[in-house]
């Protein structure tokens, strides 16, 4: 394979790991294209395996009688690696350095990871624009679905098929894409049950001429129908829209826009949110004595004022569309971030469906993977890398720790738990699964993401996973959620960040046991009622068998 | 999961709601206002009160008091309903506010016309009223005679409430100091049970049954009684089954200035290390920060040296006395009244320069590692601090609950509270400040607040590990400021006797057990039995407890009734397993029938 040209040192003997989860052991590295593998040499010989995509950066801490290599990787876990000979430990360094910022495409794990778990449904068939074209046509009959795109011409970063307004004409439609940012016309987000819609796009090019498109605002104005008035969402402040224009971008003027009223919002861009990420792990992990200040470096990290914004946008947008019962255009300017925060989170406060397992999954795949959100760019790195932030940002780790939010406030309207967000953070960063690959679908076309990778929510929703995620006091529930924003309402993720940091291994020990006793109380319910389904089908039985001989 | 699950998850649900509802006590009505059996008006209703609100503004309503409550209501605003309960014994101090010389100004609404009422319970509530026939005088007159009973010289309204809870006052029979010595396995080889203070002779402030090493003649206890503040001697609080490493409680020994030293208290607590085989070493913890406990010695108390006992090893717990912890919750009540809560960017550094987490931190890493000794190095402990009634029964209870699970259920829980804290003579009444109008009295504290946060912390560590839930925690929390109960009224054990408490007043377990299904944790495991539980004990891993502190603020107010659901998954669950028991009955009633079938049809095909 091309990856042994990487691999230096293929096998060190004699090496000792330590990590959250490992206790000190001796054993033996080895180094394969995509993982470190440890072989331990106690009595049960246990393997550990890291992922090189999962490695965020590696420090060197070379002593005189030790070269530790410490392994910051992607889930926040720090492993200690110490190898005896220090030019072994260079190339180890050096091979998972190069092996972990791998960006060639075909090289990507997930196109090699063949899983142990039985798939009874293919998660790549569990979002398709079709039956979302169903669902849409079902509440209204004004939308068509559009093979526009079907070469990725008009947008680069949306899907091949869209869901378009029925009156306007793909010519049209062309237009407004060479109006909008990145080709990002506006498009049907949500559609709520009272009509109303959330469309979002990338930002008009407007301009300093105030340039203007008639097709856009015929393919905007349609959704409104004709007496109804709508908001625009600028994820933006005022002054950075109006900053925008001098770069050829900018916002929707009142005066080419007359049925729409404007409100403008501050949500940071992603290299402001990727410091305060970075700034939050950071004093996750630091265990020294000013620990005990650690409100106010939470407070200072700026993380959860960050997650307060976002859920605030996203209230704003919920009640635009339910208590005021006008339809709503979303952006910011690419349309790719901060625009899908607002547009997916409004859904999880308005569709109960989106509550569910099956249907926040599939909000995903609307939302972020097929909306187009740069999984590769903001995700490529982490908070440890060395390297200068370029495209990254955590704007799809905000969103969760958004919904995070939700499931605090309403621990009864999710029918998943906590430990599905936390399996989706980190599969975004680094993963076997082929989900969270690249930044567009068709980038995913053109490597045949489909057919050669396994999909995430095959396995997120098999029989070996699905039981974990399940939280024990669901109810479904018709309805709106409507959260607090309050600071005094926005809980620290320490399931996120937190438990794995832990160095006691008793903490864990019971926090496991803890989640596989409320499974445990789950499937007791579940026996309970497939043996009262047994028996009563028996007992019918029995009755049959009696009435037959009666 | 899918929909088969969910119908059938839903129509029990509705049986249970249903029977829930036609359980309920009817209470009886005067002029809208629910009153309890040997409850009074007495201050009819007043009309035109308002209520300002800190996040909604004014709201008009009526207001009545009985012997009991403080009781406000609205009664034609559409949006909302809003009622305020506030139990008389509940209110710290009651403040008139905007006299009749600014009523120019009151007129403009600057400075209302009324009162301000101050809780136990962190609440400030402010009301305005009507500038006529003495309205406000008579009120404030009525408010200042019955919210401090104990300094009118007043009965507490414990001792007129008549509810029948239909137990015959079980909730008082609980605890039996005996029955819960023998749970333990005591006596047990080592250790005795004596009646040496069966009169309150030797220590006024612990109960009438002790547990003591085996060799200790009850002379012996007299004169290490000498020795110790207050005469309260190291006792038993605990015994593990197995190891028989043991968790003793006492106060801190009176060696002054003079370095004075007992032969009689240095042998007794080595007959404590003694009397646990696994061990070498008696591992005392004070719960004092160490300057403290060098304070004390001045005045004439002080700590045990390792000259002088030299089988010990000293460990100071660095948790702060009850004057720095009455201060800290007074900011942290501060912080959570914050009129605009919206705009209060600072929340955070706000809560934390309350120190209260920190303090609750303190606290659980002083247990856990007591706990850790114990069933780890298998190691017996001596928990004291100055008095011994305080800091040293937030320890023993919570190490407790972590090593044992009977406490960690909802009667064992109650247990808990009645030994380590009710019978151990922690000062209910004085750290309250049962019905005194000295609102500043500097011997109140929130000590027995800080342990049910600090359980409370344990049960988001381990959410399936209690029995109960944390409504549980916020009942016995309003009830120990409601003075309805016995329960927590008085300071000590001798004096509830002399009170005749069980007698005249109710149990607040009573209360509980008749509604049981409300404090239940659907998610508990009993799984969790026999095992010891350790929470983590950074300020990263604790939270602050919202549906209490914040239960008054609307904007952090529990947004749904998970309650509710849990009441509902038990529900279920019962109703469930009723239903497997009967149809498995009925299905092995007809195998029979089948089989005595079958046989009288065999002799007839022969």
């Amino acid at each position: 394979m091309e990856f042994s040209e990487h691999i230096l040192t293929p096998k060190i003997e004699e090496t000792r790991l330590e990590g959250p989860d490992i206790s000190p052991v001796f054993g033996t590295t080895c180094l394969t294209g995509h993982h470190l593998i440890f072989y331990s040499h106690n009595k049960e010989n246990k393997e550990y395996w890291i992922l090189h995509r999962n490695v965020d950066s590696v420090e060197k801490r070379y002593s005189l009688d030790k070269n530790v290599l410490v392994l910051k990787c992607k889930d926040f876990k720090h492993y200690f690696l110490s190898i005896v000979k220090q030019e072994e430990a260079n190339n180890v360094c050096n091979s998972i350095e190069i092996l972990s910022n791998q960006t060639k495409s075909s090289y990507q794990y997930p196109f090699f990871f063949r899983p142990k778990f039985s798939i009874p449904e293919d998660g790549y068939d569990l979002f398709s624009v079709e039956k979302e074209f169903q669902s849409v046509s079902s509440k209204s009959d004004q939308w068509r679905l559009s093979n526009i795109n079907i070469t990725f011409d008009v947008c680069t970063s949306y899907p091949s098929q869209i869901i378009v307004p029925a009156s306007i004409t793909d010519q049209e439609i062309r237009k407004s894409a060479k109006f909008r940012h990145g080709g990002r016309f506006p498009v049907i987000s949500y559609l709520h049950q009272n009509g109303r819609a959330i469309m979002r796009c990338g930002q008009p090019l407007t301009g300093n001429n105030n340039k203007r498109c008639k097709e856009d605002e015929r393919l905007v104005n349609c959704v409104l129908g004709s007496n109804h008035r709508g908001y625009i969402l600028d994820t933006r402040t005022l002054q950075s829209a109006q900053q925008a224009r001098a770069k050829g971008g900018g916002f929707e003027s009142e005066y080419n826009y007359p049925q729409w009223r404007k409100v403008h919002n501050s949500l940071q861009k992603c290299a402001v949110q990727q410091e305060s990420f970075v700034r939050i792990v950071e004093a996750c992990l630091d265990q020294s004595s000013s620990s005990e200040k650690w409100q106010s470096k939470l407070e200072s990290s700026s993380w959860l004022s960050h997650v307060r914004d976002v859920l605030a946008a996203a209230c704003l947008a919920a009640q635009c569309i339910d208590r005021e019962g006008a339809s709503l255009l979303v952006h910011g300017s690419d349309g790719m971030d901060s625009t899908l925060q607002v547009t997916s989170l409004a859904q999880v406060i308005l569709d109960p469906d989106c509550r569910t397992i099956r249907g926040f999954l599939s909000l995903i795949d609307k939302e972020w993977i097929q909306a187009g959100h740069p999984f590769m760019d903001r995700c490529f790195h982490s908070v440890f890398s060395n390297q200068r932030i370029r495209s990254e940002g955590p704007s799809f780790t905000i969103f969760l720790d958004c919904v995070f939010q939700l499931l605090m406030q309403f621990p009864c309207s999710f029918e998943f738990s906590v430990q599905l967000l936390c399996e989706l953070q980190n599969h975004a960063y680094a993963s076997q699964f082929g989900t969270f690959l690249f930044n567009n679908e068709m980038e995913r076309r053109n490597h045949k993401l489909r057919t050669k990778t396994i999909s995430l929510w095959s396995y997120l929703l098999s029989e070996e996973a699905l039981p974990t995620l399940i939280n024990p006091v669901y109810q479904s529930k018709e309805g709106v959620i409507w959260p607090s924003v309050a600071p005094q309402s926005m809980h620290f993720w320490d399931a996120l960040f937190l438990p794995k940091l832990d160095t006691s291994t008793t903490i864990r020990a019971f926090v496991n046991e803890t989640l596989s006793e409320i499974g445990q109380l789950q499937n007791e319910l579940l026996d309970l009622k497939q043996e009262v389904g047994n028996l009563e089908k028996l007992a019918a039985d029995a009755d049959g068998v009696n009435d037959v001989e009666e | 999961m899918d929909g088969s699950e969910k119908s059938t998850a839903e129509s029990p649900a509705q049986d249970q709601e249903g029977m829930v509802e036609s359980s309920m006590i009817e209470t009886p009505h005067s002029d809208g206002v629910p009153v309890v059996p040997g409850e009074q008006i007495l201050v009819a209703v007043l009309k035109d009160v308002t209520y300002l609100c800190h996040f909604f503004g004014a709201i008009a309503g009526k207001m009545i008091v009985t012997n009991y409550k403080l009781y406000f209501y609205n009664e034609s605003d559409k949006d909302r309903d809003v009622t305020i309960e506030v139990p008389l014994c509940t209110i710290t101090r009651v403040e008139k506010v905007g006299g009749a010389n600014t009523a120019s100004r009151a007129a403009e609404g600057k400075n209302p016309y009324g009162l301000k009422v101050f809780c136990k319970d962190l609440r400030v509530l402010s009301f305005v009223m009507r500038q006529e026939n003495r309205q406000r005088r008579t009120l404030y007159e009525k408010l200042q005679e019955q919210c401090f009973p104990l300094s009118n010289k007043l009965q507490f309204f414990a001792f007129s409430f008549k509810e029948d809870f239909g137990d015959d006052g079980a909730g008082w029979s609980v605890y039996n100091s005996k029955a819960e010595y023998q749970r333990q396995g005591l006596p047990a080889e080592g250790w005795r049970l004596t009646k040496a203070n069966f009169k309150y002779e030797l220590c006024d402030t612990y109960p009438q049954l002790l547990a003591v090493p085996s060799p200790a003649t009850d002379d012996d206890l007299k004169q290490v009684a000498q020795f110790r503040s207050r005469g309260r001697i190291p006792v038993l609080s605990w015994i593990h089954p197995e190891s028989q490493a043991s968790i003793t409680r006492c106060a801190q020994p009176l060696c002054g200035i003079s370095s004075k030293r007992s032969r009689d208290d240095e042998r007794y607590v080595h007959l404590i290390l003694e009397a646990n085989p696994h061990a070498h070493k008696l591992l005392i913890f004070d719960a004092r920060p160490q300057a403290n406990a060098v304070a004390n010695v001045a005045r004439g108390g002080g700590y045990e040296k390792s000259e002088a006992y030299t089988t010990s090893e000293l460990i100071f717990c660095d948790i702060h006395n009850i004057h720095v912890m009455r201060e800290s919750l007074r900011k942290l009540q501060d912080t959570c009244l914050t009129a605009h809560p919206i705009d209060d960017k600072h929340w955070l550094s706000n809560l934390e320069q309350s120190q209260w987490l920190l303090h609750i931190k303190t606290i659980l890493a002083a247990a856990t590692k007591i706990t850790h000794h114990v069933e780890t190095a298998k190691a017996s402990v001596l928990v004291h601090c100055s008095d011994g009634w305080d800091r040293t029964a937030q320890l023993t209870s919570l190490s407790m609950i972590m090593l044992d699970s009977y406490y960690r259920t909802l009667e064992g829980f109650e247990v808990l509270i009645e030994k380590e804290w009710l019978s151990f003579g922690h000062k209910f009444a004085q750290r309250l400040g049962h019905g005194d109008k000295n609102h500043s009295d500097s011997e109140r504290s929130p000590v027995f607040l800080q342990f049910m946060d600090a359980v409370w912390q344990i049960m988001q560590q381990f959410p399936a590990a209690f029995e109960f839930n944390e409504f549980f925690l916020i009942l016995i929390l309003d009830h120990l400021y409601s003075c309805m109960f016995g329960t927590f009224l008085c300071n000590c054990d001798r004096e509830r006797k002399k009170e005749e408490l069980k007698k005249r007043t109710r149990s607040l377990w009573s209360l509980v057990h008749s509604h049981k299904e409300d404090y239940l944790n659907a998610l508990y495991a009993s799984a969790y039995s026999n095992h010891i539980i350790l929470p983590a004990a950074a300020i990263r891993h604790l939270e602050f407890w919202t549906t209490y502190y914040g239960r008054w603020n609307p904007l952090m107010k529990m947004q749904e009734p998970v309650q509710q659901r849990h009441k509902q998954l038990l529900g279920i669950r019962d109703v469930l397993k009723k239903k497997v028991e009967e149809l498995q009955a009925q299905l092995a009633e007809k195998q029979q029938k089948d089989r005595n079938s079958t046989l009288k049809a065999k002799p007839a095909e022969s």
